[in-house]
């Protein structure tokens, strides 16, 4: 009954979000976001009919949607990308490179670590490849807030929510796959509500942020700026000579 | 299984944390942007006089306290010295990372960014940090005029900011600025 309530209540607010999003015209911005939102919604129905009227091919239906799912939900990171760097070429040439990095280092991880080739972890288990893709996309985005925050990037409300909420989703994903698979028994009593909770939270927070328009702020223009790189970097060097003999002459004297 | 949960736990903590402080966080860099926009490309953290600094941490005034012979004198010169010494390294590692912090600010959009020297320039921001750390510990147990080898290297690292620098020039001389973009 609990379980029926939670569900009921996550659909509703799946498609709160959604109404609000068309009222207030943020699938325009946010496209991959609500498409994603979209299809979780279809494939609850889907999954709960089939689930009801054949209960047999759950199982497929089941993991064929997951991984659809996750492979739309990779798109919001790449939204997030797309929609806070927009304004700021320097910082999303820098999130190309950091991100190409990462993934490197991954393949590279995935290249030592398999005796039988790289695809191997294609054949793990289903659990366990939601996993490892999950901790992909968390890195991904990790790497992305951090550069972020070191080139100060203005969010606004609608992207911060969007952000906030799917790291949420999937460093909640991540804990509970683990635990799922390595400790069923001490999860078990919980595990009937925990990632339906977690997931309504997420929901919340998707709700919250997303109720009405506030685009993200856009960076003043500045040509001059985006010419003047060299001058720039000239202009650092000169700050940073002028640093470090202040620090050089105050300690030799 | 601890790593992946440990993983887990941690980068959604530390996400949820960065996230948080995101908007403190903007209205001050924005406010950071709002006072330097005047003053492009100029001295925007009023670094003080390098003549000022000589005077500090004059030998001529250790000198003459010696001279005096009076204990009580000496500890409170290198008392106060050191209280000096220390304000003066913190003040240049805090003016490093303003001028690190416009750097930034202003490189974000910058249609042309060269992400390897950007790179040398955050590894030589981050040794010059530590360098300044490293002084202040030294300067705390040792007193104000003793860590001079770090002075030179202070002035190494100088050498090398200039010569990582000064490769921009070349770099983005060879290419024009579009063309590195579209890539």
């Amino acid at each position: 009954m609990l379980t029926m309530a939670i569900w009921c209540v996550g659909t509703l607010l799946e498609i709160l979000v959604l109404v609000r999003g068309f009222q207030a015209k943020l699938f325009r911005l946010f496209p991959i976001f609500y498409a994603y939102l979209m299809f979780v919604t279809l494939d609850e129905f889907v999954r709960v009919c089939v689930y009801r009227w054949g209960s047999n091919h759950y199982f497929e239906v089941y993991w064929a949607t997951q991984f659809l799912s996750l492979a739309v939900g990779s798109g919001i990171i790449f939204e997030i990308y797309r929609v806070a760097l927009r304004s700021y070429p320097g910082a999303a040439r820098m999130a190309r490179y950091l991100l190409l990095i990462v993934f490197g280092a991954i393949f590279a991880k995935a290249l030592i670590n398999s005796s039988g080739g790289v695809f191997t972890w294609l054949a793990e288990t289903s659990l366990v490849l939601e996993r490892n893709l999950r901790i992909v996309q968390a890195l991904a985005i990790l790497t992305l807030v951090s550069l972020f925050f070191w080139y100060a990037i203005p969010f606004g409300r609608n992207l911060k929510g969007i952000l906030i909420g799917y790291s949420l989703f999937i460093g909640m994903s991540i804990i509970q796959i683990t635990l799922l698979y390595h400790s069923w028994d001490l999860i078990k009593p919980f595990w009937t509500y925990a990632p339906s909770l977690s997931y309504l939270l997420v929901l919340g927070i998707w709700a919250r942020a997303l109720w009405s328009s506030q685009p993200v702020p856009e960076a003043r223009a500045d040509v001059q700026l985006e010419n003047d790189y060299e001058l720039l970097v000239a202009s650092t060097r000169d700050q940073f000579r002028r640093a470090v003999a202040r620090l050089g002459w105050g300690i030799r004297a | 299984m601890t790593v992946y949960l440990t993983l887990g736990a941690a980068a959604a903590f530390v996400i949820f944390v960065l996230l948080l402080k995101a908007g403190d966080q903007e209205s001050e860099v924005s406010a950071v942007g709002e006072s330097n926009y005047g003053n492009r490309f100029g001295p925007v953290n009023g670094l003080q006089p390098a003549e000022l600094a000589i005077r500090i941490f004059s030998q001529k005034d250790r000198e003459f306290i010696l001279r005096t012979r009076s204990s009580r004198l000496q500890r409170l010169y290198r008392e106060e010295r050191r209280k000096v010494a220390l304000y003066w390294v913190r003040r240049t590692s805090r003016d490093v990372s303003q001028i690190m912090r416009n750097h930034r600010l202003r490189s974000r959009q910058s249609s042309n960014l060269n992400v390897a020297v950007e790179m040398k320039l955050v590894f030589l921001y981050v040794q010059l940090r530590f360098l300044c750390g490293i002084l202040l510990v030294l300067i705390q147990l040792l007193g104000p005029h003793v860590p001079v080898n770090l002075a030179a290297r202070a002035g190494e690292l100088y050498q090398r900011i200039g010569r990582a620098l000064s490769e921009v020039g070349a770099v983005n001389r060879a290419a024009p600025p579009g063309s590195i973009a579209a890539s």
